[in-house]
């Protein structure tokens, strides 16, 4: 699989947000078309840095970014990384700002110069694939955690992502919607980044999982041994039976 | 600080309107769209704390906050209460369409007028600054009750009494925001001086 | 918690374009606020009485809150009779009640609450997300009504928020009192609330240009003055026109 197109690569960056401790050393990473790769590692580690910085929302102060082979260096290179990788951010709520569900998922299609009638379309069908049909009327805020996370993904989905970068996406959620989110992700058809604390979670969602320590990702270490004792599968004999 | 609907002049409805548009105007203009999420987040924040029972003796007032809200955004007041106002309004059915204009500028004047008086003396040090956030808080309360009885007054010269009353009622409010308002200036100062006006570096 | 308590979908109400519901409310403001004889008022709080009972909401719910908004009114009654000066009615202690005071209180008392039933059940029927996209449609400016959308959807939030931080006040034994330690412990609350909104307002914001906001704000929704709405439009015409004749041809 990794001789396919690289989509994101990463070399040699530095970033820190004070003269102190660079939180991101020497980093490099890449992720292949349809490569799912989870990072883990411990609160403060970087992972939701590394994210933000290849969306642009942190300026690294060296190293290179390139997305499908282009460097990105200018602001501009990265309103176009915006629509080509979509980030779901770790609190629903500070992603879902619009009153109602429909109008969250379309927002981003109207962003990108659709009609109103074409994005309301791509919205429903969105909504539809990840089987939120009839959520499109619902009052945002009144949603469940694990339902403002599924469409969380839905807003960032329908602006169809070359990749897919998830911020700690079983924050706050019960065994139930961590279950289904996993499903959901593993089944997914795009190429993904997982940055999770849950070693559990990653397993059920992704087949390769790097752990990130002192701002470097550590491709050598046994993920396994990140976590030797044995859990239970927590949808028991039936764990796609969702 | 709110007065109800049917009791003003049709000229005080049209003043308050044409005064409360052109702040909001100015308002807009100064507030970039990419500061339209901040602002909308902080005005929720300020209609949150609005609500807050705080006790004075055996009673309870709410606080009004318009001193805060002109310190953290200037001009921007103006939208962020008018919306506030639009928001209580069918939150709360407090009605208010036809004195909208007149309502915001009751609140959004002060504010600015507050920015303009004392923001400068906020971003100083502490010994400085919180004297002149208490005097901020109750001066734009002060302000705000005088400009209620004003348009009662303009409204009907016999309303004088109750204008006076109105102000004379506010004066606990005055304090109580006025101690508010320096102690919240001394926690952002400690905790994000950076919301503050004054010296960025 | 803050609630849209007649926000009601069964309502005939909502079968109308909410553009044209805002433009009846506020002309009828308009007209009722400007008006002075008991001669219109009265028949205006009849208009008023007859929107309510189309409206469908639970009479006793909004004669309820209207209790609650009359506040300013009730402090109104409280003063005016006894300050205006007129005809005396009667006295009470050393304060002597007139005539043109209480007519002047009972005219506000009318106008106010004419008015406040018109908005509720032409208005309130409706949730704020509708009302903003209805304005938006009213060539409102798009910043103003970005701002109300947001500030709509992120008051939940923040009461959220702050009743977490509260809490944790109220855990550690905080009993408000007349106190400077109660107002600093309020302050330092409100503070903090402050600082909370900032930061996420800035992931909000990423968030945001993330999904390609690039300032613009694009509305979905669409809405279709239909033939009800002109029958309304003219109802209502009329009905104001009445109103005004009574108030301006004496």
């Amino acid at each position: 699989m990794d001789a396919l197109n690289p989509v994101i690569e990463l070399e040699q960056i530095r970033f820190g947000y004070d003269a102190g401790k660079p939180v991101l050393n020497d980093l490099t990473f890449s992720l292949h078309e349809g490569q799912k790769v989870g990072l883990i590692g411990y609160n403060g580690s970087g992972k939701t840095t590394l994210l933000h910085l290849i969306m642009g929302l942190v300026t690294p102060s060296s190293g290179t970014i390139r997305v499908l082979g282009r460097r990105i260096e200018t602001r501009k290179d990265f309103l176009k990384v915006r629509r080509t990788i979509g980030l779901v951010f770790q609190n629903a709520d500070d992603q879902l700002f619009s009153p109602t569900v429909l109008e969250d998922v379309a927002f981003g299609p109207l962003n990108l110069g659709k009609t109103p009638k074409e994005a309301r379309r791509m919205a429903m069908e969105t909504l539809e694939s990840l089987n939120l049909q009839g959520f499109e009327d619902r009052i945002t805020h009144r949603l469940s955690g694990g339902e403002k996370r599924l469409v969380s993904l839905a807003t960032v989905l329908v602006m169809q992502p070359k990749a897919l970068l998830l911020d700690e996406p079983t924050t706050g959620l019960d065994e139930k919607a961590r279950v289904r989110i996993a499903f959901l992700l593993n089944h997914l058809d795009i190429s993904m980044v997982i940055v999770s604390h849950e070693y559990d979670f990653l397993k059920e969602a992704v087949p390769r999982i790097y752990s990130m320590k002192d701002g470097r990702i550590q491709y050598d270490a046994d993920t396994g041994a990140l976590h030797g004792h044995i859990h239970r599968h927590p949808a028991e004999r039936h764990p796609h039976r969702l | 600080m709110h007065i109800s609907e049917g009791v003003l002049s049709g000229p005080v409805l049209v003043s308050g309107i044409a005064l409360a548009a052109a702040g909001t105007a100015i308002g807009l203009k100064k507030l970039d769209v990419d500061r339209i999420p901040r602002a909308a987040i902080l005005s929720a924040a300020f209609f949150v704390a609005s609500l807050i029972h705080i006790p004075i003796g055996p009673s309870s007032v709410h606080l009004i906050l318009n001193g805060i809200v002109g310190l953290l955004l200037g001009w921007g007041a103006f939208p962020v209460i008018l919306v506030g106002l639009v928001l209580q309004a069918v939150l709360f059915q407090f009605g208010g369409i036809t004195t909208l204009g007149v309502n915001t500028v009751i609140m959004a004047l002060p504010a600015v007028l507050g920015y303009y008086l004392f923001a400068s003396l906020v971003g100083r040090r502490l010994r400085v600054a919180l004297p002149a956030a208490f005097a901020c808080g109750a001066f734009s309360v002060l302000s705000g009750a005088i400009l209620v009885g004003a348009a009662l007054a303009f409204t009907e010269k016999h309303f004088l009494k109750a204008a006076a009353l109105v102000a004379g009622a506010h004066v606990p409010v005055m304090v109580i925001e006025g101690i508010i308002t320096a102690f919240c200036v001394a926690f952002l100062k400690k905790v994000q001086p950076d919301m503050l006006p004054g010296k960025k570096d | 918690m803050i609630q849209e308590p007649f926000v009601n979908d069964t309502s005939p109400m909502q079968r109308l374009d909410p553009r044209s519901r805002i433009l009846m409310a506020t002309a009828f403001a308009f007209v009722v606020a400007l008006s002075d004889l008991l001669s219109a008022l009265l028949p205006a709080l009849v208009v008023s009485a007859v929107l309510m009972v189309i409206s469908g909401l639970p009479v006793r719910d909004v004669l309820k809150r209207l209790m609650v908004v009359n506040g300013f009114v009730l402090f109104l009654w409280l003063v005016v009779p006894v300050t205006f000066p007129g005809t005396p009615l009667f006295h009470l202690g050393p304060l002597t009640a007139t005539w043109e005071g209480v007519l002047v209180s009972a005219r506000i008392t009318i106008k106010c609450n004419a008015i406040l039933l018109v908005f509720i059940a032409l208005v309130a029927v409706s949730p704020v997300a509708t009302l903003g996209a209805a304005l938006a449609r009213m060539r409102v400016p798009e910043k103003i009504v970005l701002l109300l959308l947001m500030s709509y959807r992120y008051i939940f939030v923040m009461e959220t928020e702050y009743q977490r931080l509260a809490r944790s006040a109220s855990v550690r034994g905080f009993r408000p009192s007349t106190s400077i330690h109660t107002y600093r412990t309020f302050a330092y609350l409100i503070g903090m609330l402050f600082v909370r909104a900032s930061a996420r307002a800035e992931r909000v914001y990423a968030a945001m240009l993330c999904r390609g906001f690039s300032g613009k704000f694009h509305s979905l929704r669409d809405f279709s003055f239909s033939k009800k709405d002109g029958i309304w439009a003219v109802c209502m015409t009329g009905a104001l026109l009445a109103i005004g004749a009574a108030e301006w041809m004496h």
